[in-house]
């Protein structure tokens, strides 16, 4: 009786065939994101229990934390009142965030909300990956300008098309500094008159700034190298033209802007010695200088009260150991004015990918709608936060006050932020600037060499951009 | 009757033949070797030469991230690499500059250590562990632990060099420190070669060194005639997956430093992932991976073909 081996070329043949199903049925497309709920009926009733169907949104988003609390509040709150949506929260790790998000939103199976930076939702856009919501908007109505600040719904715009609602909002970013009203007394300032002008910074830097061995013991002032287009706007300068085709940074305001900011460096000991007083530090520690009296003025990021009230929580009941003030614009120039900057990159936009079903796609943006635009919803997670929202009324809340003491001065300081107009490409013009910034900082090159060596660099990305538009 | 006796034949043969196949199968059983590596031939060619293949494919196009099909742009990506593109060279050079010093400091650091956790003394294991525990801390979380150490105002390595009276250094903030910087760190990595040599320092007989005791030869000599020629093939690997390794540095540059200061710790990987996941340039990103990818390999087969002078595989 012969018996059958199996040959190396039969195992190898009928092992092909099975990797090759496998791999067909894996690439299938996934079935849509549509899960079947039956619906409960009183216990009586002899029908059959009706089954509909509910629509799950795959929400890919990077707030983790306490934040993630907040989300599922809503969430549930919001699926009380849209029975037929589940919201799936998908928090992901901030690690390889772009890679993560590059290949979600291109992939054949996107989540139906998905969290990027402005340049991104711009480049995704640019590509057909995520749709506008114009048409969600005019059929409902919504007069975006009245309800949003204008800065914040500006950044939310591309070609002329609104890809998202703002949330949480980028605004703020650059408009107010914080400054210790304990430094300024021990240097000899008035605390009740901060700094308004540059002019007036100069002499508040100079006056507040110490040494000891070579390092610095207190600084000034901190936050301008890293903030060069939000001063440069606040000595009537620009950063693109408003069509964003031109790039207007080494204009003379510009050129101006970064001498200003190259002196102040000088008076902080250069850019080691600056960098060395606050390596590692930040205003999540309780250990930052502004905490710590040794750090007169500081920039802070938008969430900066909820960081502050809890990593230092006595100085922050103190009104008498600090103070908000209005960014400070150039006083020699009869034309500047104070001026913050609405996230040039990092505005978050929540969008809706382009090749997700239709049904999915309006179930998206119901919940995009609710999370930004209702109270329960983006007004509750930001006013936990003690974070100011791009919605007007939101900032009405008499909570706000209560928490803020200076609520008052917030609500008008908001109103000094702009939108500037960018475009997908707007990350290689901010590294192309960085590195001649860079170049100034450590002496290598002089502010109109290096903002005129940006230009060369970065306005052929721009202009390479809209030529293939 | 012819006809029958020839089928006969036949049979005959063809049962002579299965025999004979029987015994060759029996005897040369190579398809269970096939059968043992063939998940993993499957993952090789699904996951590796698919992605060279596509790669090197995008690497002719203008790619994006998007829907639209990828344009052909023949060898303008690899013009912009050698020709246009300045930090291309820049990253390069970095990285050239990393490779050279940390492959060979990292080689001579484990190779010693090695040497003094073979030799017999008490606790040997306990010290084996320690020094090994180092390369089992992930480069994210080592990355933040360095931060804390290259700290320029209370940062360990100065608190140390203080008591020399060595003034701070801004080891990350310099673009002159922030490179060796870096390279200090990665010998925090030693653990991995150093088990290899030990496990060939065990593997030498200890005949070798009773003869050259004999002979009268003192340490030095039994170093460097004995110790090193016989460790050859496990300094040979080292070497080899070194410049491999090196060449692919990037996670501590892109936490740390993020490029700078002044692009000094803009490693090659670093800028390839700018251009692919923050400017999603995936075709030009694709090209600098496929000129990766064709150093690594140059430098990988000169240096196995070099192999042959230096390292000594017994018997041959």
């Amino acid at each position: 009786m012969r018996s059958r081996l199996l040959t190396r070329r039969s195992f190898l043949r009928g092992g092909a065939a099975a990797v090759s199903a496998a791999l067909v049925a894996a690439c299938q497309p996934a079935a849509p994101a549509v899960e079947k709920v039956v619906t409960e009926v009183a216990p009586a009733e002899p029908t059959p229990r009706p089954v509909t169907e509910r629509i799950t949104v795959e929400w890919m988003n990077w707030w983790g934390g306490h934040r993630e609390v907040l989300m599922n509040n809503i969430i549930a709150v919001f699926e009380e009142e849209f029975p037929h949506i589940h919201v799936e929260n998908q928090v992901q790790p901030w690690d390889a965030r772009e890679q993560r998000a590059a290949t979600a939103i291109a992939s054949a199976t996107p989540p139906g909300l998905l969290m990027v930076t402005r340049t991104e939702a711009q480049k995704f856009a640019h590509e057909g990956l995520i749709i506008p919501i114009d048409d969600y908007i005019a059929s409902r109505g919504h007069d975006v300008y009245d309800i949003f600040l204008k800065s914040e719904i500006d950044a939310m715009k591309f070609v002329d098309k609104f890809w998202s609602y703002p949330l949480p909002g980028n605004f703020l970013d650059s408009t107010f500094f914080l400054y210790n009203k304990n430094l300024m007394r021990e240097s000899g300032l008035d605390p009740d008159t901060p700094p308004v002008t540059w002019q007036d910074v100069d002499v508040a830097m100079q006056a507040m700034t110490t040494f000891e061995g070579g390092m610095l013991e207190t600084l000034g002032l901190t936050g301008f190298l890293g903030r060069f287009p939000m001063w440069n706007y606040c000595n009537n300068g620009q950063y693109y033209s408003d069509d964003a085709r031109q790039l207007l940074f080494n204009q003379p305001e510009g050129v101006e802007t970064l001498e200003w900011i190259a002196s102040l460096l000088e008076m902080a000991g250069g850019i080691e010695v600056h960098n060395a007083f606050l390596e590692g530090l930040d205003a999540q520690k309780a250990d930052y200088p502004f905490y710590t009296d040794t750090l007169g003025m500081f920039a802070p990021n938008v969430s900066i009260f909820g960081h502050f009230q809890t990593h230092a929580p006595e100085m922050y009941a103190d009104t008498n150991r600090w103070g908000v003030v209005l960014v400070p614009y150039n006083g020699n120039n009869p034309n500047a004015k104070p001026t913050g900057i609405s996230g040039l990159i990092f505005t978050w936009h929540q969008v809706v990918g382009a090749v997700l079903p239709a049904d999915v796609r309006d179930a998206a943006y119901e919940w995009l709608e609710f999370f930004t635009m209702r109270e329960e919803g983006g007004g509750y997670f930001l006013l936990e936060q003690g974070r100011p929202s791009p919605v007007r009324r939101f900032n009405e809340n008499p909570r706000y006050y209560e928490t803020n003491p200076y609520w008052e001065q917030m609500l008008t300081i908001m109103e000094y932020d702009i939108g500037v107009p960018t475009t997908p490409v707007q990350l290689e013009v901010a590294d192309a600037l960085s590195r001649q910034l860079e170049q100034v900082w450590f002496g290598r090159k002089e502010p109109k060499e290096a903002l005129d060596d940006a230009y060369d660099e970065a306005q052929p990305i721009v202009d390479a951009f809209w030529g293939e538009s | 009757m012819a006809a029958q006796s020839s089928a006969s034949v036949a049979t005959l043969e063809s049962r002579a033949t299965q025999a004979r196949l029987s015994r060759w199968r029996f005897r040369n059983r190579r398809w269970v070797g096939w059968l043992f590596i063939f998940p993993w031939v499957i993952g090789f060619l699904i996951f590796d030469v698919s992605a060279l293949v596509l790669n090197f494919y995008l690497s002719l196009t203008s790619f994006t991230v998007g829907a639209r099909a990828p344009q052909w742009v023949g060898l303008a990506n690899y013009e912009r690499v050698f020709v246009q593109d300045k930090l291309a060279g820049v990253s390069f050079m970095n990285t050239v500059y990393y490779v050279g010093l940390s492959v060979p400091l990292g080689m001579a650091v484990a190779f010693t250590l090695a040497l003094l956790l073979n030799a017999e003394i008490r606790g040997r294991g306990v010290f084996r562990t320690i020094y090994y525990l180092p390369s089992l801390v992930p480069v994210a979380a080592a990355s933040i632990i360095w931060l804390f150490i290259f700290r320029t105002r209370n940062g360990l390595l100065n608190l140390f060099l203080g008591l020399f009276g060595i003034n701070p250094v801004p080891w990350l903030a310099r673009p002159e420190w922030a490179k060796p910087a870096l390279v200090l760190m990665s010998l925090w990595f030693f653990g991995q070669q150093m088990v290899i040599y030990l496990a060939g320092l065990q593997g030498i007989p200890t005949e070798l060194y009773e003869a050259a005791d004999i002979d009268g030869a003192d340490a030095l000599q039994k170093l460097l005639r004995i110790t090193i020629p016989l460790m050859t093939p496990m300094l040979f690997f080292n070497l080899v997956m070194g410049i491999i390794g090196s060449f692919q540095v990037f996670t501590a540059a892109f936490l740390m430093t993020g490029g700078g200061p002044m692009n000094a710790t803009l490693f090659y990987m670093l800028h390839l992932y700018n251009n692919a996941f923050r400017y999603f340039l995936m075709g030009y990103s694709s090209a600098l991976a496929v000129v990766l990818f064709v150093v690594i390999l140059a430098l990988t087969l000169f240096v196995n073909k070099t192999s042959g002078r230096w390292v000594y595989y017994g018997g041959t």
